[in-house]
């Protein structure tokens, strides 16, 4: 008989707070373009003597969070003092809340394997700072072997919140779907940027697996996993290095494992997991939240991505896919919004929001906050859509021209666009797009084997159409013709 | 009379009237420090060039008729766990090595503020480890007042020098009687005011919940004005609590009407007889001025609180500790061809005393996680245990009277094996800094037969450091002040 394994997962989520200061100190948290140590004070330094005070704008973001991940917020939590070396860490210990934590008992809501709604049960979310940055003389950037090595204190005293699910997690692809939800909601909180490519969220996972023969392995937590990609590849390594142990009849022994993500392997940390130990932290009272402080927090607390694209389903008559794109973040969701509540068509809006408008700020590498046309006047464009004074794609003409900047009054008099007709301009940009969209029948003409003229018939039909009749069917000819020669 | 011999409010009031300027003042001190301290060892670093620079700067500003504050040109002495901006600050430890703070500690910015100069930074046992000064890495102090015995601890320099006259008034700071101890053996006065009353940023933490910087002085006024100086709000010290603005503008007439407690269970452990008379005494003087002398009853704290506090000092002590590695700054090996937990290990083994490392190791033990329950835990909770009790002890008296220690000062370098002694001789001071409430060690007179000073001690409720200064003012009067010590010379 063949034996099945179940992994158990469980994954802990560092993300880092959006703040304008570090945890405990008044040192800056954006250091991107400036030197190792150059954001550094005597208490991110932890010198002799410095005492640490609590950001409040972290506490803020924290309940922000906590809040996003359906967790109910602690009145009253404490600070402990983690104790171990490492040269990262310069006070000898990492001040963290540990078990005690400001938000707790929370949950999210994933698909499993078979695609049926399951809930992962998040245990806690608790604030603690973050700790130097290690550059290694060796390879593969580890301590172990390296003959020289460097610290960066820049990172020492970031706002971090360490998010603990239950280990309720049981596959690499549902890891992947809870760390993306959990990303999305708190970067809608507004909490954190969680830029995966900045280090603003790192994981570690807990994993274990369970025999069909009630054999139960214990469990590994695997850490250095800083991408969904790298997440996802640890744990089905993971679940397939425990999987065979047991099923070769050996024990996995509980251990802290380093993922490798070069080499694609775990390894055992070479050195025993530093031995960690807990005190209170003498230097902060306990942290009091107030109710009202809660209670306007959760104010200001977005309509999260699933309550928001169920909405649009429901009241805009939105499509599944359509309505996901457009929740995916908060900035796209609320230019959509605001375009709806300016006048526009929810569907052609929510139609060009994901086509017209993403693919620009994806193009241009910018959030749609920084775009020229905001959204009362795309709705207005739209309007004029809606009206039938401009076809589609002069829409689209005159909304390239309103990304540069222009007026939508100018935008159509740059394109030469006619409302309610088509110019000789407008005319040439129609027939280029529509040459744009055909090129196989662009290809045929080309090559001479449209000897009847059914293929510039048929373009000439499609021009007429989108000029909705505002066109002269001979200029459409002799533009195609012109165009043709162009190409 | 010589300028060092005066008060820091007579000097400052000399300097403010040009009856001398502050750079006289600041050299008649150092001449002073200079006569006495190759017999007495009170300040591991001088700082006199740098001093005199302050003392020019009063001058001129005097000059211009500008106000240079309530301590314009008072010579005055840090304890060497207070960073100074760019001065070398040890801790009285090796490990920090020549390290020089980037940063002032509030309290040094307070007093540079209110005009004060500095003369040097004092020794003290390693990290505030100790009550003798013996275990500081730069060698012990001998006691003013009998230089072959020790000036208590661990504040010990900063005593040594109020009390021979380097200064007026000093820093010391407080984790279990270290200011109170030192004062009573050096035969001045030492408060130690109520935690969160005085800033603790920049000071170099050995107990965190427990440390507490207070002033000695060779009278009440003096300590009071230092008070007033001290005692502000830091924002940078989150346990600094806000709103407690107090005037320590001496009153007279404290001690009618108030009660005043012995405890009660104290009362089994022996003290020497010199105490024993001065208790009996300043009792009945109290009496006598219209208190009504009472018993409270301490039995928690008779008890526990010595045990519960060394457990909390090291827990919280091997983690303050933790730091000092050798990367950053402070005493580097040389660790070549060493990994890192060799180096870390070469670092502290050299770099700490024997009586640091020893509360290391108990802090480590007492907070390991399968022990951190029964011992760290435990003691936490017990204190809370100690607070209460005192509180309730304190609804029915506005303050207690009772000893600093059992006994006057030893000799240099005696070891005393018997462990009753050493739990005796924590007792009385302890348990103070376990409930965060303040202590004033006040001078009461010298033995009729060893000459050496004794002192005694008013512990009062949270929040009472002003109650406590006004009664020691009165008892002031009657009992008398200190003359300077002799400092060997």
């Amino acid at each position: 008989m063949s034996l099945t394994f179940t992994p158990v997962i469980g994954i802990e989520v560092h993300i880092q707070l959006k703040t304008k200061s570090k945890v405990f100190c008044k040192c800056g948290t954006d250091y991107t373009n400036d030197p190792p140590n150059s954001h550094v004070c005597p208490v991110c330094m932890g010198l002799p003597g410095s005492l640490p005070v609590l950001n409040r704008s972290v506490v803020q973001q924290g309940m922000l969070a906590g809040l996003a991940l359906n967790c109910h917020i602690l009145p009253t939590t404490f600070f402990f003092r983690k104790s171990y070396y490492y040269p990262d860490l310069p006070k000898g210990f990492q001040i963290t809340q540990s078990d005690l934590p400001i938000a707790a008992e929370g949950w999210l809501e994933i698909h499993d394997d078979a695609g049926k709604l399951k809930k992962i049960r998040i245990n806690r979310l608790h604030l603690e700072e973050d700790v130097g940055k290690l550059h290694h003389s060796t390879t593969d950037g580890r301590l172990e072997g390296a003959s020289t090595s460097f610290v960066d204190y820049n990172r020492s005293g970031l706002p971090l919140a360490e998010i603990v699910s239950e280990p309720d997690v049981s596959s690499a692809r549902e890891a992947v779907e809870y760390v993306t939800s959990l990303r999305r909601r708190v970067r809608y909180s507004g909490a954190s940027d969680v830029d995966l490519e900045k280090g603003m969220m790192r994981f570690d996972a807990n994993v274990s697996v369970k025999c069909s023969d009630g054999r139960w392995g214990k469990r590994s937590e695997v850490k250095n996993m800083n991408s969904f990609r790298a997440l996802e590849r640890a744990i089905e390594y993971e679940i397939k290095r425990q999987s065979k142990i047991l099923a070769d009849g050996g024990e996995v022994s509980q251990e802290t494992r380093h993922w490798n993500d070069a080499k694609g392997v775990t390894t055992g940390m070479r050195v025993k997991e530093f031995y960690r130990k807990f005190i209170v932290e003498p230097d902060l009272p306990p942290l009091v939240v107030s109710s009202h402080w809660v209670d306007e927090t959760r104010a200001r607390l977005p309509e999260m991505p699933i309550e928001r694209a169920a909405r649009y389903e429901k009241d805009m008559g939105l499509s599944e896919t359509d309505a996901a794109v457009l929740t995916d973040s908060i900035d796209v969701a609320r230019y959509f919004e605001d375009t709806v509540k300016s006048g526009a068509n929810p569907q052609r809006a929510g139609n060009w929001v994901r086509t017209e408008v993403l693919r620009f700020v994806n193009e241009k590498q910018i959030s749609v906050d920084d775009l020229t046309v905001k959204p009362a006047s795309l709705a207005e464009l739209l309007a004029r859509v809606e009206s039938g004074k401009l076809s589609t794609t002069q829409a689209k003409g005159v909304f390239e021209e309103m990304l540069t900047g222009l007026s939508i009054e100018d935008a159509i008099k740059k394109t030469g666009a006619v409302e309610g007709g088509v110019g000789a301009g407008a005319l040439l940009v129609l027939v280029k797009s529509i040459l744009a969209a055909n090129p196989d029948v662009v290809e045929e003409i080309k090559s001479g084997k449209d000897t009847k003229g059914k293929k510039v018939k048929f373009l000439q039909g499609l021009i007429m159409r989108e000029a909705k009749g505002q066109a002269k069917p001979d200029e459409a000819a002799s533009a195609i013709e012109a165009a043709l020669k162009d190409e | 009379m010589d300028i060092y011999e005066l008060s820091a409010r007579d000097i400052a009031l000399g300097v403010r009237d040009k009856k001398f300027s502050a750079v006289e003042a600041f050299d008649s001190c150092l001449s002073r420090l200079s006569a006495c301290e190759g017999k007495i060892a009170a300040l591991i670093t001088r700082t006199a060039e740098r001093g005199r620079e302050q003392a020019k700067a009063i001058d001129a500003l005097i000059a211009k008729k500008e106000d240079v504050g309530p301590l314009g040109g008072v010579p005055t002495v840090l304890k060497d766990n207070m960073c100074a901006r760019g001065i070398r600050t040890t801790a009285g430890s090796r490990i920090l090595g020549d390290w020089e703070p980037p940063y002032s500690a509030t309290v040094w910015d307070l007093l540079q503020n209110a005009g004060a100069t500095l003369l040097g930074k004092a020794n003290m046992d390693e990290f505030a480890m100790g009550n003798t000064t013996g275990t500081s890495a730069f060698g012990p102090t001998a006691n003013p007042c009998d230089i072959t015995r020790v000036p208590g601890g661990s504040s010990g320099g900063s005593a040594a020098a109020v009390s021979a006259g380097y200064s007026p008034f000093a820093l010391g700071s407080d984790t279990g009687g270290s200011i109170r101890q030192p004062a009573s053996y050096c035969g001045i006065y030492g408060f130690k005011p109520t935690y969160g009353l005085v800033s603790r940023y920049g000071l170099i933490a050995y107990g965190s919940s427990l440390d507490q910087i207070g002033p000695f002085a060779r009278d009440m006024e003096d300590l009071a004005l230092v008070m007033s100086v001290l005692a502000r709000h830091d924002p940078k010290d989150s346990t600094s609590v806000p709103g407690k603005n107090f005037d320590f503008t001496l009153k007279e007439g404290a001690v009618k009407g108030k009660k005043i407690a012995l405890v009660k269970d104290f009362k089994d452990f022996t003290l020497d007889s010199p105490i024993a008379d001065a208790m009996k005494r300043v009792s009945d003087i109290l009496e006598k001025e219209g208190a009504l002398i009472t018993e409270v009853s301490l039995p928690t704290v008779a008890r526990y609180a010595v045990a519960c506090y060394y457990a909390i000092a090291a827990s919280e002590a091997h983690t303050n500790l933790a730091r000092y590695d050798g990367v950053r700054y402070g005493y580097r090996v040389s660790d070549e061809g060493m990994n890192l937990k060799e180096s870390f290990e070469k670092v502290r083994s050299e770099g700490f005393g024997v009586e640091v490392k020893s509360r290391i190791i108990a802090g480590t033990c007492l907070t390991e996680p399968v022990r951190s329950e029964e011992y760290y835990v435990a003691a936490t909770r017990v204190r809370t245990l100690i607070a209460s009790e005192f509180t309730l002890a304190f609804k029915g008296a506005d303050c207690i009277l009772q000893p600093v220690t059992p006994s006057l000062p030893e000799k240099i370098g005696f070891v005393d094996d018997d462990a009753t002694k050493g739990y005796e001789s924590d007792l009385y001071t302890l348990p103070v800094n376990m409930a965060g409430l303040p202590g004033l060690s006040f001078f009461t007179g010298y033995a009729a037969d060893s000459g050496l000073p004794v002192g005694l001690q008013l512990v009062g409720p949270r929040w009472s450091d002003a109650t406590l200064l006004n009664i020691g003012f009165e008892l002031q009067k009657i009992l008398g002040r200190p003359k300077i010590a002799n400092g060997g010379i």
